[in-house]
């Protein structure tokens, strides 16, 4: 009679077998629908141990999955890799853009978590739905590709390009992910799976507006700037005039002082993303500084500084600009 | 190897990515995790290939059984075949979040014996392909490590490990070796971008190679960049044909790729509306180039490079939309490899979700 157990062998885990005689055929499937000869075995060597033989696998056991142990080509023993228990904990941290309202060709969001995430569950749980509840089919661009930052906390959803941009079958067949006057809501569902394997503890969600089309420059020359008093540590507070991506916002602006010098402090992206201010970590001195503003910095609809999202060559406002920096001079008085 | 820059060591991949062939039977992996591209020499055990065709059912059922999971703990992220030996090569990741884990896995295209390729004592070279924060990009993203990652930081009287990883990345979505250079596709999880890379091979330290974004024009009234999604090289890697997220096909010549230049692909053909190109392969029939382009709603499209080459612009925004191809009907195919002669090896869907490898006769195509 072999008897199956989890156990441990040289420092990893194992599946301890009793009672089999020398020499015995042993392999382990994972499942329980094993047919002799149509799956090739689970990768792994066995150990002698005493009286027993230990299964070491080369690729670790996993939690909730059924091994099934084969002695002679027949069925042996079945064993369930437990799954600890835990309590779902992980959550949606924030959805941008924050502003209550996005133009219709709005191409991006931004979801955070409050913890790792595993992948491939983006297509599955993120829909954005109408107010009655009903989704919007086809909006949210489908990709293999997941677009997660390096430590899996922060994810990049984008809407159907294809639908955005104009021209393109999707656009003129399909028309707008998204209706202008026609609210609707990001939401991510409690399905999403943490890198436990967890659920969320609960769904999320973010209600918008929808206005007309955004498909202009970001043009930084017309920002307004609130210039400090110098001597201070006030804020510079600079406001856009329409929304601007959160992602980029974070590392598209800069300070520098008349040397050149990056003027250190602590940056803060104002309510809805439509503002900006850098607090310094030492008083502003009377002398010329500059906002330094990076080319790619994008609005809610995919327009940067240097080009707009689809440019229609017919309009020469459209006409892509100098990819390098646009600077704004300012003197705090 | 020494010829291509590779030393032994050990490949620490901490994702699975888009995989493929280079010179003297070189692979090269994508780990979007590391943000790094590594060449390693498989060291391929098989003789020449054959000329027959290879099959096999189930394929995400055997390597799950032989990696010790369910179907659905295997993530195939790419197929490549070995230019020689014609054995099938997948990068695979197995298991999902904290649990996840790449592997490499070869398939034997004489019997069909799944293994693994060990990354721990190989010939490999390794070059970095993140879209690298600027260096006034100091963002990252700080976590509680669950290992021994990260570094060890003083708080009060306390100390702990503290992981930071940069919050901007650049994920590779396709590879192709062209050249004498490996030439990078990416989609970026922040700005909207075109960027193709090309990097020299063998790598030389220090040097990540050239990165210019390449427009397209829609119909002559619209000009935009998208992220490509898959593309290859044809015409002895003189040409590329690109297929983008937002389903333009787009052809530019390889020597268009010159540092500082503004690059305009020709609009060649659009796969459709509703649809995502997935991948697309080359192959010779009766002394003729043709491409193969998977998709994601429509079925297997062919065409003719020299049709691409005769195509102009597209100009029209109704049908026809552009170069003439075949569309065959073979739905769910997710990755296209040439597997030598007579055959392109398909890795396909079927209704139930199961996956399949296939070989298609280029004869019949």
């Amino acid at each position: 009679m072999t008897e199956a157990t989890w156990s441990h062998s040289g420092g990893g885990d194992c599946i301890r077998l009793t009672g089999l005689p020398a020499g015995a055929d042993v392999h382990v499937f994972p499942g329980t629908a094993v047919a002799a000869g149509s799956l090739p075995p689970m990768a792994g060597r066995l150990e002698r141990d005493g009286a027993d033989l230990c299964f070491v696998p080369r690729f670790a056991f996993l939690d909730g999955t059924t091994y099934t142990v084969t002695v002679e080509g027949t069925r042996a023993a079945i064993l369930v890799r437990p799954r600890p228990e835990r309590p779902a904990a992980t959550e949606v941290t924030g959805i941008r853009p924050t502003a209550a309202e996005v133009p219709v060709n709005l191409l991006r969001f931004y979801i955070w978590f409050s913890a790792p995430m595993s992948e491939g569950c983006a297509a599955g749980q993120v829909r954005l739905a109408r107010d009655d509840g009903s989704i919007i089919a086809g909006a949210l661009l489908p990709t293999e590709h997941e677009l997660w930052d390096a430590s899996r906390r922060r994810l990049t959803v984008l809407l159907d390009p294809a639908r955005i941009k104009r021209g393109l079958p999707g656009h003129q067949e399909v028309g707008y992910p998204l209706r202008a006057g026609e609210p609707f809501r990001l939401v991510v569902g409690d399905g999403f799976r943490d890198a436990r394997g967890l659920p969320l503890r609960v769904s999320a969600e973010r209600r918008y507006e929808v206005g007309g089309e955004e498909r202009r420059h970001v043009d930084p020359v017309s920002w307004e700037l609130a210039v400090p008093p110098a001597g201070t540590c006030e804020p510079l507070r600079v406001t856009f005039g329409r929304p601007l991506d959160h992602g980029l916002l974070a590392r598209c602006l800069h300070v520098r002082g008349p040397g050149g010098e990056l003027v250190d402090g602590t940056a803060q992206i104002g309510p809805g993303e439509q503002s900006w201010q850098l607090v310094p970590s030492r008083a502003w001195a009377s002398t010329v500084h500059q906002l330094v503003v990076e080319p790619v910095l994008e609005d809610l609809a995919g327009n940067s500084v240097s080009r707009v999202f689809d440019r229609d060559l017919a309009r020469p406002e459209d006409q892509s600009r100098p990819a390098r920096p646009v600077t704004i001079v300012f003197q705090p008085g | 190897m020494s010829e291509f820059g590779l030393e032994p060591g050990r490949v620490s991949l901490r994702s699975a990515g888009p995989i493929t062939f280079g010179p003297a039977g070189i692979l090269f992996l994508a780990d979007n995790a590391a943000a790094t591209v590594f060449a390693v020499d498989v060291a391929d055990p098989g003789p020449a290939g054959g000329a027959e065709p290879f099959d096999l059912e189930d394929v995400d059922a055997r390597v799950g059984s032989f990696l010790g999971c369910e179907p659905g703990d295997v993530v195939i992220k790419d197929m490549a075949v070995h230019p020689l030996s014609r054995n099938v090569y997948l990068s695979v990741q197995r298991g999902r979040g904290e649990a996840a884990q790449p592997v490499l896995i070869r398939i034997s295209v004489a019997d069909g014996a799944i293994d693994d390729v060990p990354l721990d004592e190989v010939s490999f070279a390794a070059v970095a392909i993140g879209d690298a924060p600027g260096e006034d990009d100091e963002r990252l993203d700080s976590t509680l490590p669950l290992g021994d990652e990260g570094e060890e930081m003083q708080f009060g009287t306390f100390k702990i490990r503290v992981l930071r990883q940069p919050i901007r990345t650049a994920t590779v979505t396709d590879m192709a070796y062209a050249g004498g250079a490996l030439l990078i596709a990416g989609l970026s999880n922040e700005e909207f971008s075109s960027r193709l890379r090309r990097i020299p091979f063998p790598f030389t330290a220090g040097v990540t190679g050239s990165s210019l974004e390449i427009f397209h024009v829609s119909h002559g009234k619209w000009e935009t960049a998208a992220p490509i999604r898959a593309f290859v090289p044809y015409d002895g890697g003189a040409s590329i044909l690109a297929s983008y997220t937002c389903t333009p096909v787009v052809h530019f010549p390889l020597a268009d790729l010159t540092d500082g230049a503004k690059a305009v692909g020709r609009t060649v053909a659009e796969l459709g509306a509703v649809n995502q190109p997935l991948d697309m392969v080359s192959f010779v029939q009766d002394g003729e180039e043709y491409l193969l382009v998977a998709n994601s709603a429509h079925g297997l499209v062919k065409i003719a490079c020299r049709d691409i080459d005769s195509q102009p612009p597209l100009t029209e925004p109704q049908q026809p939309v552009g170069v003439p191809r075949e569309t065959k009907d073979l739905q769910g195919i997710r990755r296209l490899a040439n597997l030598g002669g007579s055959y392109v090896l398909a890795l396909q869907s079927d209704d139930a979700g199961r996956l399949h490898l296939r070989s298609l006769k280029t004869a019949s195509l």
